[in-house]
């Protein structure tokens, strides 16, 4: 390898704690990018790994937060010594950042045009005309399809997959040596993944730059990048090529962290295979869920579209049997209504037309009785742990009241109950009175499913349960879903857009597009030969494990 | 981040309080006022009212620091006790506002549609008038005195903090445990007053200390207009008020009343910051 294009000699960052001492975030990390390299940058939250890249243009989060030591050469230059002036022209010029939210990243004031105009201008000295002709370049190789049109368009203007286009050139009108992109894909539906993960990979190409890929998906560094690092607790653990790292990792979280990738058959599933998945056509059996030919929609905000569209149907004319123990995955990208379908299945969000039957009982025939039995006998997992928890709550409180209102266990025995059902979701019992702020993702998220079994369903549907969770937690969590499954017989709908989770869970899966099914049968057969066209792009954009099985750009384009 | 926030839960009130100085200082203040008013009887030097023409308008000395107003009542005696009735005012003016405010901005907001649009509408016109206006021509119909007050503070007050409320509301009632708890058949009763409510109120909690000063502020304006407390009574607003004459000879009479005032709203107003602050609110 030639010079490196940026070399980290042991870099710690410390935080200084109001009680006079130090606690070290992070601990002598030495890495080097090479120039025109990939360098991929696994971990979990908390890892570290974006503070590191922070580190690395000096934006520390918080001003307690100061490097402590070690060695950041840009070239000729330690950039953990280099004045604040200096930075300034590091930063863009040298160091391009983009981010996970563009929204957020966006000035959502100015047109897109004028924030690339600006980097242009600032860190290359063009002037007017010649920096707008400039920036309408980098808007095309950006994959913008007009330009000259869009320089004036404001981001909100523009969908999710085209801001993070455009983060990317703003990041590019700098014109850096070096992108760091800090989980650039991780808010995008996966065939827009895939788009921008291609896109990445072509201006690295056309460039020459280097890039670091931070995130916690493996399936993406495999895909894209050369090397891989691995960090955890504010520490590199591992380090290699890509091919070498995945194939025999020498670190026990490395290969943990390899081994519940979604895309891994895991070994719960193999079991699951050897007994034969309920028929659902078995003659006499009786759905416990029937939706039939449902119809959502939204009364459109006349302003926003200018008065011209009406209604927004979310979900049209889907119908859908479950049968008793049966395990559904329900996969659609962000707008295909299938958590909109999930509400309205629960009697949140009014239906407009269809009926929905649960067990017998109708929502047509009786709405009353349907939706008691509904409240009694169903009940929900939410996609962000900390959203779903009331956060004035301790978690004891919390499971008590639902059993009091539920009125199933008598009061005496409320206490014990709170204790089973946490040891069910495997939290300890002094978790009874700790509060949500000061439990992690995955523990309230065991106990937003404890709430759930403190009703005693026989239908759960947990809506993107584990699309807000690091790897490693989230295969906890379908695990922990796997056994509860098999201990108490439940019947589980499971709605993500991550098809590889679907995949390892689910006996049958459906697939929504636009508020309509697209496609739907046994998981195993759907992966293995899916009919529709939509449905195969969609399988075939997740970012495999293996890196000789590529991410297929076709599939994105075939998608968009 | 983690670490510093298990950092601060470690630390006993004393250092915390240490650590958080403009907290200290307002819990200081506000303290020192109710002391004063609780142990009015046995710290006030003299009686309050009851008048001694031979040592009229004398100056700040050791027998009277804060001097003697011109019926010869010590003003240091009068400012003790007058801490009662204004402490009461400040309370009592924030309290029926509060409790009102909440309870209609959180059916509003929890409800919606016409309930909320009716609500909204009446507050519409009461913001309508200027507050004073409103205030004092209440006060006139019912009759001077600080019951009257109340009744009027409680009449227009509550429209700021139904208005908080229901904002609050109107975001969490879309939040996730709130569906939860509808998903889990709790009533609508349950989910507004034990689920939204406790996560709505803490702005309105701040916003009521800087209410405290206002109310204190117009209850000692209305006193001086001699339709809130009668004299001979000792409150803030009116010694200020029977000072007024004098404000050229014995400046004392009109100064000390005047400074109490400023320093309550001052200690009501750094208390609200650090609970702002403290409950993470965002103004």
């Amino acid at each position: 390898m030639s010079a490196p294009a940026l070399s980290v000699t042991d870099l710690s960052v410390t935080l200084a704690l109001p009680a006079g001492e130090a606690h070290t975030l992070l601990d002598k990390v030495s890495l080097d990018l090479g120039k025109g390299e990939v360098l991929g940058l696994v971990g979990e939250s908390g890892s570290g790994k974006s503070l590191f890249c922070r580190t690395l243009v000096r934006l520390l989060p918080s001003p307690n937060m100061r490097i402590a030591g070690g060695r950041i050469m840009l070239g000729e230059r330690d950039l953990a010594k280099a004045s604040e002036a200096e930075m300034l022209s590091v930063r863009g010029g040298r160091i391009g950042m983009i981010f996970q939210n563009p929204t957020s990243h966006l000035d959502p004031v100015m047109s897109i045009g004028d924030q690339l105009v600006e980097g242009i201008r600032y860190h290359q000295g063009l002037d007017a005309r010649a920096a707008r002709k400039a920036a309408i370049e980098i808007l095309r190789q950006v994959g913008f399809p007009k330009p000259e049109r869009q320089f004036d368009a404001f981001p909100h203007e523009f969908s999710g997959g085209m801001r993070q286009r455009a983060m990317i050139g703003v990041a590019l009108s700098c014109n850096p040596e070096i992108l760091i992109a800090d989980e650039p894909t991780t808010a995008l539906d996966v065939t827009i993944q895939a788009q921008i993960l291609q896109l990445l990979m072509d201006i690295r190409r056309e460039r020459g730059l280097s890039i670091i890929l931070i995130t916690h998906d493996l399936g993406i560094v495999a895909q894209t990048c050369d090397r891989i690092a691995v960090m955890r607790e504010g520490r590199l653990v591992e380090e290699g090529e890509k091919r070498d790292l995945l194939r025999s990792p020498t670190h026990p979280y490395t290969k943990a962290l390899i081994g519940s990738h979604p895309s891994m058959p895991s070994p719960s599933q193999d079991e699951g295979a050897a007994v034969p998945a309920p028929d659902p056509v078995a003659a006499g059996a009786t759905p416990l869920l029937e939706v039939d030919d449902v119809n959502v929609r939204f009364a459109g905000t006349g302003s926003l579209f200018g008065g011209s569209s009406g209604a927004v149907h979310a979900v049209a004319g889907v119908s859908l049997k479950i049968m008793p123990g049966e395990t559904v995955g329900i996969v659609g990208e962000s707008g295909s209504g299938k958590s909109t379908l999930a509400r309205a299945i629960l009697g949140l969000t009014p239906i407009a037309s269809g009926n929905v039957s649960f067990d017998g009982t109708s929502l047509r025939d009786d709405p009353a009785a349907f939706l008691k039995r509904l409240r009694h006998e169903t009940a929900m997992v939410f996609q962000d742990p900390y959203n779903a928890l009331n956060p004035r709550l301790p978690i004891g409180e919390m499971l008590a009241e639902v059993l009091k209102v539920q009125g199933r266990t008598p009061h005496a025995e409320i206490p014990a109950r709170v204790g089973e059902l946490l040891d069910l979701v495997d939290l300890g019992r002094e978790f009874a009175g700790r509060r949500p702020r000061s439990m992690s993702g995955g523990q309230c998220q065991r106990a937003g499913i404890a709430r759930a079994l403190a009703v005693e369903p026989r239908l759960i549907i947990a809506d993107e349960s584990t699309a807000a969770l690091d790897v490693t937690i989230q295969a906890q969590i379908l695990d922990l879903f796997r056994v509860l499954k098999r201990k108490m017989n439940l019947t589980l709908l499971f709605i993500a857009h991550d098809l590889a989770i679907v995949r390892n869970l689910c006996d049958r899966v459906v697939v929504m597009h636009r508020g309509r099914i697209v496609e739907q049968g046994a998981s195993a057969r759907l992966f293995e030969h899916p009919a529709e066209a939509y449905t195969q792009a969609l399988i075939r954009a997740i970012p495999d494990i293996d890196p000789d099985k590529p991410l297929l750009p076709r599939a994105a384009r075939e998608v968009a | 981040m983690s670490a510093g926030a298990l950092g601060t839960r470690r630390m006993g009130w004393r250092q915390r309080l240490g650590r958080q100085p403009v907290l200290a200082i307002g819990a200081t203040v506000l303290i020192a006022f109710v002391l004063a008013a609780l142990l009015a009887p046995y710290i006030a030097p003299y009686d309050p009212i009851v008048q001694n023409a031979d040592i009229r308008l004398q100056g700040p000395s050791w027998a009277h620091p804060f001097g003697t107003d011109n019926f010869g009542r010590d003003v240091l005696s009068r400012v003790i006790w007058g801490a009662r009735i204004d402490l009461q005012i400040a309370i009592l003016g924030v309290v029926f506002p509060f409790i009102i405010g909440t309870l209609v901005g959180t059916v509003a907001g929890f409800f919606g549609g016409v309930v909320d649009a009716l609500f909204m509408r009446l507050i519409d016109v009461i913001l309508a008038f200027p507050f004073l206006v409103l205030v004092l021509s209440i006060i006139a119909i019912l009759g001077p005195g600080l019951g009257s007050f109340y009744i009027a503070m409680a009449l227009v007050g509550w429209v700021s903090y139904a208005r908080l409320i229901r904002a609050q509301v109107l975001v969490l009632k879309n939040s996730d445990y709130a569906v939860a708890a509808v998903s889990l058949g709790f009533s609508r009763w349950r989910i507004m007053f034990r689920h939204l409510l406790p996560n709505a109120i803490a702005g309105s909690v701040v916003f009521s200390m800087s209410d405290a000063v206002l109310v204190l502020l117009n209850g000692a304006a209305i006193s001086y207009l001699g339709l809130g407390v009668q004299p001979p009574i000792a409150e803030w607003g009116i010694m200020v008020a029977e000072g007024q004459p004098f404000i050229t000879t014995a400046w004392w009479i009109t100064l000390f009343p005047g400074l109490s005032i400023v320093l309550l709203a001052f200690g009501f107003s750094l208390f609200g910051d650090a609970l702002g602050d403290a409950l993470g609110v965002k103004e």
